[in-house]
């Protein structure tokens, strides 16, 4: 199982390693979401955009979330990310999931060690490679 | 004590119509993304504090998430590979973890 992501341009010049993902909305059908690849995050947390798209009534009003500026406010959402394979079909990884509420506190939705942690997970970027490795699928790690 | 984290299950989709679909969402968000990408030196700096939807390459933008997807919606309904994008007020570095 082998999950390819990119290395994104954000709005500050910063280019970071993004996993393109479907989420399920509340009518059923999926939209387009770029997660940033976090390895330091513990948990999946959507974007408060993506919160609004979804349409999805709150599980819990108020998760709590802290990072390095304090505690974000947030809800439990109950969804699916659906990940494309490189070679056959997606996955799906059924939350529940986090979502922030204040626009300001993530520019895109973040992928954390709850999903990252069922990978191995190859964040490259001289290399210009992100993905996501597991199953049959393996990695070496070579000297030339 | 740390809060307990709700446990994620893990599937694989089998439904070939679904493969197919998920496939081809794949494939006009990864048009849209490369557009955006192409783009981002003139746009990022003009649209700081709004966001952004991108579909059928090319840009709608909007005070609100759900304004911003509405008019990309509304210009390219066929297009599933539309997503959003905050561009944040101040181009600072990011501390993401939680």
């Amino acid at each position: 199982m082998r999950i390819n992501g990119t290395w994104f341009l954000g709005a500050d010049g910063i280019t970071r390693p993004v996993i393109w993902a479907q989420i399920l909305t509340h009518h059923g059908s999926w939209i387009a979401a770029p997660f940033l690849v976090d390895t330091g995050a513990d948990r999946t947390v959507c974007s408060a955009g993506v919160l609004a798209t979804l349409q999805l009534p709150p599980l819990v009003a108020q998760e709590r979330l802290g990072g390095i500026g304090g505690i974000v406010p947030s809800v439990l959402i109950d969804t699916q990310v659906r990940l494309l394979q490189e070679a056959g079909g997606p996955i799906t990884v059924r939350g529940p999931y986090a979502a922030v509420t204040a626009p300001d506190a993530l520019d895109m939705s973040v992928m954390g060690w709850d999903i990252t942690g069922l990978f191995a997970v190859i964040v490259d970027q001289p290399g210009q490679v992100v993905c996501l490795v597991g199953q049959r699928h393996r990695y070496r790690i070579a000297a030339d | 004590m740390p809060e307990q984290h709700p446990t994620l299950i893990l599937e694989e989709v089998t439904d070939p119509t679904a493969i197919v679909q998920a496939q081809a969402q794949g494939a006009r968000c990864a048009r849209n993304m490369a557009w955006l990408q192409a783009h981002a030196a003139e746009i990022y700096p003009r649209y700081r504090g709004k966001h952004l939807c991108i579909a059928g390459e090319a840009l709608f933008v909007a005070d609100t998430p759900e304004d911003a997807w509405a008019l990309a919606t509304a210009a390219h309904p066929e297009d599933d590979g539309r997503f959003l994008y905050y561009v944040p007020r101040e181009a600072l570095a990011r501390i993401y973890a939680d």
